[in-house]
């Protein structure tokens, strides 16, 4: 590179360098990649889980029961049928050949599964299901009833009025991994811009620094660098996770919504964390030691808490009015969202409130850094650093 | 030529420094000396742009300097300040890039400066590495290496071994031949004779001093050593003499007229042996001191 930058890109160039050098980010990023992509695949493993059943049948009444069940199977469930005399099968089981026997008592009225040892609770289960709906028709057809006439479990339908039940799980579940992203997010890319400001005022460089660029160039390159290594890591790690649910090979419901809002919930992650950064760069212009930052952060770690529970249990009202409140809106809005009934406007006043305050936090934060960060004796408050004369 | 004008600053109402004027020349090297507390480093942040004048105002060659940056300075913090925990080179580099250098032409200047100090093995170590007087070479590495218009070195030789010192006064000395205004303020009032061509002395926010070293020393020079064969007490009871110090047979003294210090010699020489009889040229730090009295 032959040409010379603006500051702020030096600046922003130079924090992602480092940490990119820095192994402990590295191993943890690759750390919870890893997790996301066996997480999604355990899922999708989970849900498709097939199994391969062959059943030998000894007897009509038997291959009766085999071909209903083989109708009432579970889709990840195969059933291999086949027709042959007791000695045979037991001897087919013994072998291991096939998975068990089906054999009729002599009354008709009831049956005999046999395994080589325990059998398979799904087949058991399958097997028994159908057994009884033969034996029921048969009873009933005996009596000259028809089995479709008599009232059923199913004759029960259910209805919401709001979402469905698989949807409310989803909507948890992803409640869950927004907030904890963006919390984790928040302290491993936001506290290191108020340590990388604590560190230049402790070693005096930003003496160097704030006469050669304006400290404003300097802030903006620091959240900028760590906004641009928090993005990253973000998109990497909802493109892998979103990826891996693509490609699993169980099909995972809600796709669809999740990839669009996941979208959202990239542009909202960027206002808030803007917005932390600069708090965050405040914080490390008014301690003068790392150790001071661990009193002044309790409040911001307080908040972040806060946002990460309201993202995994807030509902209703308090979590509309949550989404309209810049950093809480970051996870609550997106997960508002998930449900599919928020209009389009709802978002994007909420975005314009968090931009709005995002640049309001931004002005106050260079101001308290540029009157604090040549300030050298001992830990300021805010309202000393206000008064500070350049 | 760097100039201060009528700068003043307070702290909280604590009246800090108090309408300092003085100037910088091209071509020389200025040393700036006081007490601790006196104003220095103060004067050099308001010069910096990292503090602000309450009044007063700082030019270079007429034109005031405005905004609160100084990227073509040279500077050199009193607190020394770079990144311990970083390679030496990778530094430089971000801070020649900081000063509108390419990447390259940083890395080239920084190898070129590392190499002057005999630090080019030393380039990819990590900076808290280094002693602490390797580390003030890295320093001083920084403040030059976007070839700066102007030095303003805060305490520059404070902490170095006389070798250090040497090199250090070098590459000052090369930097003032060259035209560069160069400010430095010290403690160490010896070095201050056989390195600077313009004094600024500072005290309680006031400037006592602003000229060459020259005038200095001459506008001091109208005492006159006297070495004698014997003991020197007459010399107490001539007139025309004011008698600053006698030890045995030397005495250091004022003549209050060149035909006074005529006689006295010819005196001295009717008495015995005269072994010195000179116009005594008081060093720089003799004359800070007679000056903050």
């Amino acid at each position: 590179m032959n040409t010379t930058s603006a500051p702020w890109l030096i600046v922003a160039l130079r924090e992602v360098e480092t940490k990119l050098k820095d192994k402990a980010f590295v191993i943890s990023t690759l750390g919870t990649l890893a997790l996301i992509i066996g997480a999604v695949a355990l899922t999708g493993f989970l849900g498709s889980k097939s199994a391969d059943y062959s059943v030998a049948a000894t007897d009509p009444l038997s291959y009766q029961v085999l071909t209903e069940a083989q109708d009432q199977r579970p889709e990840n469930m195969s059933l291999a049928i086949s027709q042959l005399d007791p000695g045979q099968a037991r001897d087919q089981v013994q072998s291991q050949d096939i998975d068990a026997m089906l054999a009729s008592s002599a009354d008709q009225r009831s049956m005999t599964l046999t395994g080589f040892d325990e059998l398979d609770a799904d087949l058991e289960q399958l097997v028994s299901t159908a057994m009884r709906t033969v034996l029921t028709d048969q009873l009933l057809s005996a009596q000259g009833l028809d089995a479709f006439a008599l009232p059923t479990a199913d004759d029960l339908e259910t209805e919401q009025l709001q979402g469905d039940s698989e949807r409310s799980s989803m909507i948890r579940a992803m409640a869950f991994i927004f907030s904890f992203l963006f919390y984790m997010a928040a302290l491993i890319f936001g506290m290191p811009i108020a340590n990388s400001v604590i560190e230049e005022k402790q070693n005096r460089v930003v003496e160097i620094l704030a006469s050669t660029v304006r400290l404003r160039q300097l802030l903006a390159g620091k959240i900028i660098g760590n906004v641009i290594l928090a993005m990253v890591q973000l998109l990497v790690f909802l493109g892998v996770g979103l990826l891996a649910a693509y490609l699993a090979p169980g099909e995972i419901p809600f796709l669809g919504v999740v990839s669009t809002v996941a979208g959202w919930f990239v542009v909202f992650f960027l206002g808030g964390f803007m917005l932390l950064a600069g708090i965050w760069a405040a914080l490390g212009a008014l301690a003068t030691r790392t150790e001071d930052l661990q009193q002044s952060s309790g409040p911001i770690i307080g908040a972040l808490v806060a946002v990460m529970f309201i993202g995994i249990y807030a509902k209703g009202g308090f979590l509309v009015l949550a989404s309209y409140i810049p950093i809480a809106s970051s996870v609550a809005m997106p997960i508002r969202m998930l449900s599919g009934d928020v209009a389009l406007w709802e978002p994007l006043l909420s975005l314009a409130v968090l931009l709005a305050a995002c640049w309001a936090v931004l002005l106050f934060s260079e101001r308290i850094y540029r009157r604090a960060v040549m300030h050298t004796g001992g830990a300021l408050t805010l309202r000393r650093a206000m008064k500070l004369e350049l | 030529m760097l100039e201060v004008h009528n700068v003043s600053r307070s702290f909280a109402e604590r009246l800090v420094l108090d309408d300092v004027n003085f100037t910088v020349p091209r071509g020389a090297l200025t040393g700036f000396v006081g007490a601790n507390g006196a104003g220095k480093t103060t004067t050099m942040r308001i010069i910096m742009g990292l503090l602000k004048a309450s009044s007063g105002t700082v030019s270079l060659d007429g034109k005031p300097l405005e905004g609160d940056t100084r990227p073509h300075f040279g500077y050199m913090p009193e607190e020394r300040g770079l990144y311990p925990k970083q390679p030496i080179i990778d530094q430089l580099v971000y801070l020649g890039q900081l000063h509108s250098l390419s990447r390259s032409e940083a890395r080239r200047r920084a190898m070129e400066l590392l190499a002057r100090f005999g630090l080019d093995d030393r380039a990819k170590s990590k900076l808290e590495s280094l002693s602490l007087g390797n580390q003030q070479r890295v320093q001083v590495a920084a403040a030059l290496l976007h070839e700066p218009e102007v030095l303003i070195l805060d305490e520059p030789f404070s902490g170095l071994d006389p070798i250090a010192v040497d090199s250090m006064s070098s590459i000052l000395r090369d930097y003032a031949s060259r035209g560069v205004p160069v400010l430095f303020s010290s403690h160490q009032l010896d070095l201050l004779d056989v390195l600077v061509d313009h004094l600024v002395i500072i005290q309680d926010g006031r400037i006592l001093a602003n000229a060459s070293a020259e005038d200095l020393r001459a506008s001091q020079a109208t005492r006159h050593k006297l070495s004698l064969g014997a003991d020197a007490g007459w010399l107490r009871d001539e007139p025309g003499v004011e008698v600053i110090d006698i030890s045995g047979s030397r005495a250091l003294v004022n003549f209050q007229t060149e035909t006074d210090s005529q006689r006295v010699l010819r005196e001295a020489l009717s008495l015995g042996t005269v072994t010195e009889f000179a116009i005594h040229r008081p060093a720089l730090a003799d004359i800070y001191r007679e000056i903050i009295k």
